[in-house]
C-alpha cells in the first residue's frame, strides 16, 4: 500500500490502465485484419523517430509520435495504390526505420541508456506531461473505437460490403494504421519497440478463446489486458524485474492457463 | 427502362486491357446473367459498375453514378475470406452492415431462412448458410438491385436449387433487379432472362435461348467444355 501512495506507481498504474485499454481494444482489429507484423514493423521504425528527439533535445515521444502516423498513413497509402505485397511494404519500413535510428543515435554519445529504455520500455519513469498525452490520444482513440468499431469491423471483413453500407473505406483504412501506429508508439514507455505487439495480440487471443461474441471479445480481451498490466507492474515492483517483460509473462500466462481450462472442459 | 447503363466500358490494369469498350443495358426488373471463362474480367466487371476502380467509358446506375446510389444495391461477394476463430455472431455481422442491433424479427432474415442462424457464429456456419447470410446482408436495405458474384459456388445442388429459387421470388415479388455471376451455364439458361458473356470482350448479349449457341460456348469455354456439358442447347 505505501508503494501506491508513491507518484511514480500512481504514474505508472495510470499510463497501465490507458495503455491496456487501448492496446487491447485495436489489437481485436490488429487480428481481425491479420497485422500483427505491421504493428510489430510500425514500433520498431518509430526508433528513427526516438532518435530525432534525442538528437534534437525535443521529447522523444512526441517526434516518434509524429514520425510512426505519417510512416503508418504511408504505409496504407502504398498498400492500396501498389501491387508491393503488405509485409513486403512492412518489412521494408520496418528495417529502414530501425537502421536510421540506429545511426542516428550514433551520434549522440553515451545514448545507450535511452536506447535500452525505448528498446524494452520503462513505465515507472514516465513523466507527468507523457501521462497526459497519453491520456488524451488513448481517450480519443478509445471513443473513436467504441463508436465506430461496427464499420471498421465491416471493412476489414468485407471493403466491397463495407463501400455500399457507405463506409469511407480508404478514410477508415487509414486511420486503422495511424491508430494502431500511434497505440504501439504510446506503448513503447510500457513495454518498448521489441515487446509492445504484445498487448495488442495477446488479450484478444485470450478472449478469443471462450468470447461468444465480438461484443464479449471486446469486453474481456480490455479485462485480461488490464489484469496482465495491473499484475505485472506490482510484481514487478516487488521482484524488482524490468516492467514490460514482466507484463508480457504475466499476460501469457493467463493465455496458457485459459487455453489449459478450455482443453480440460473439453474432456 | 434500364437498371444499369453501360457505354464503352474499358478496364485496364498497366499496359493489359482486361474489359474492352463493353456496352450493355440491363433491363430493371430483370434478372441478367453474366457468363464467362475464369479471368475472362466478370469480378472485374462488377468493381467497374461500382466504380471501386478506375474505368474508362461510362456506367449509370438507375440514370446516376453508382456513388450515389450506394444505398439502393445490394452486393453478395464471390470470396468472403476472414479468421473464422474470431467470435461474430450473425447477427452482429447484419448490425455491422446494417447498424440496427436486433435482426432476430426482421422478415428478410425470416424470408431467407437466416432467423434461426442469427445467435451462430459467422466462423461456425457451413458454406450454404454463410451464403444465406451474405445475401441476407445484401437484401436487408431492400435494394433495388442485386449484384451476385457466383452465389452459389460451393452450395450443393440442392442448396443451390433452393438459392435460385429465392433469387426468382425476390425478383417477381419484391421487383429486384438481379445482376449475377454464374458458372452454371445449365441453371442460367432456364433462369436468366438475359445473358452476357464475357471474355474481355462482350462476346454475346441477349435471351439466352437466343444467344447461348453451340458456338457462344465453344467460342467462351472451348470445343470439349461446349459439346459435353450443354446438350440441350
Amino acid at each position: 500500500m505505501q508503494l501506491l501512495a508513491m507518484p511514480f506507481m500512481q504514474r505508472a498504474l495510470l499510463a497501465g490502465v490507458l495503455l491496456g485499454a487501448l492496446l487491447a481494444l485495436l489489437g481485436i482489429f490488429v487480428v481481425l485484419r491479420r497485422m500483427a507484423f505491421f504493428s510489430d514493423g510500425i514500433a520498431h521504425a518509430s526508433l528513427a523517430g526516438v532518435a530525432v528527439g534525442v538528437l534534437t533535445n525535443a521529447n522523444p515521444l512526441l517526434t516518434a509520435l509524429g514520425l510512426s502516423a505519417i510512416l503508418a498513413a504511408g504505409m496504407a497509402w502504398l498498400e492500396r495504390r501498389t501491387k508491393i505485397a503488405s509485409d513486403a511494404i512492412v518489412g521494408l519500413i520496418f528495417t529502414a526505420g530501425m537502421a536510421t535510428g540506429v545511426i542516428l543515435l550514433s551520434f549522440k554519445r553515451g545514448y545507450q541508456p535511452e536506447l535500452v529504455s525505448f528498446l524494452f520500455g520503462n513505465i515507472l519513469a514516465i513523466q507527468w506531461s507523457e501521462l497526459i498525452l497519453m491520456a488524451v490520444l488513448a481517450v480519443i482513440i478509445i471513443i473513436f473505437i467504441i463508436l465506430k468499431y461496427k464499420r471498421l469491423a465491416l471493412m476489414i471483413l468485407n471493403p466491397e460490403i463495407a463501400y455500399l453500407s457507405g463506409v469511407a473505406v480508404t478514410v477508415y483504412h487509414t486511420l486503422l494504421y495511424v491508430t494502431v501506429a500511434v497505440a504501439a508508439v504510446l506503448g513503447l514507455k510500457m513495454l518498448g519497440i521489441v515487446l509492445v505487439s504484445a498487448l495488442l495480440i495477446v488479450p484478444v487471443s485470450t478472449a478469443k478463446l471462450f468470447a461468444g461474441s465480438f461484443r464479449s471479445l471486446m469486453f474481456w480481451s480490455v479485462v485480461i489486458a488490464e489484469l496482465a498490466v495491473l499484475v505485472g507492474i506490482v510484481i514487478s515492483v516487488y521482484l524488482n524485474l524490468p516492467t514490460g517483460a514482466v507484463i508480457v509473462l504475466v499476460g501469457i500466462g493467463f493465455f496458457a492457463l485459459t487455453l489449459a481450462f478450455q482443453k480440460l472442459k473439453r474432456i | 427502362m434500364s437498371a444499369i447503363s453501360v457505354k464503352n466500358l474499358t478496364v485496364k490494369y498497366g499496359s493489359q486491357t482486361v474489359l474492352n469498350r463493353l456496352s450493355f443495358d440491363v433491363e430493371k426488373g430483370s434478372i441478367t446473367a453474366i457468363i464467362g471463362p475464369n479471368g475472362s474480367g466478370k469480378t472485374t466487371l462488377f468493381r467497374a459498375l461500382l466504380s471501386l476502380i478506375p474505368h474508362e467509358g461510362s456506367v449509370k446506375i438507375f440514370q446516376k453514378q453508382a456513388k450515389d446510389v450506394l444505398s439502393r444495391i445490394g452486393y453478395v461477394p464471390q470470396k468472403f475470406d476472414f479468421d473464422r476463430t474470431l467470435p461474430i455472431t450473425v447477427n452482429e455481422f447484419l448490425s455491422f452492415a446494417y447498424g440496427r442491433r436486433s435482426l432476430k424479427n426482421n422478415q428478410i432474415c425470416h424470408e431467407v431462412r437466416v432467423d434461426a442462424l442469427v445467435d451462430k457464429l459467422i466462423g461456425e456456419l457451413s458454406g450454404g448458410q454463410l451464403q444465406r447470410v451474405l445475401i441476407a446482408q445484401a437484401l436487408i436495405k431492400t435494394p433495388d438491385l442485386l449484384l451476385l458474384d457466383e452465389p452459389s459456388a460451393g452450395i450443393d445442388i440442392e442448396g443451390a436449387q433452393a438459392f435460385y429459387d429465392l433469387i426468382r421470388h425476390l425478383n417477381t415479388e419484391h421487383g429486384v433487379t438481379v445482376l449475377l455471376i454464374s458458372h452454371e451455364i445449365n441453371m442460367v439458361y432456364s433462369f436468366a432472362d438475359q445473358i452476357l458473356c464475357l471474355n474481355r470482350d462482350l462476346v454475346c448479349n441477349g435471351p439466352p435461348r437466343e444467344v447461348l449457341t453451340k458456338e457462344i460456348i465453344e467460342k467462351l469455354y472451348g470445343p470439349e467444355i461446349g459439346l459435353r456439358g450443354h446438350k440441350h442447347l
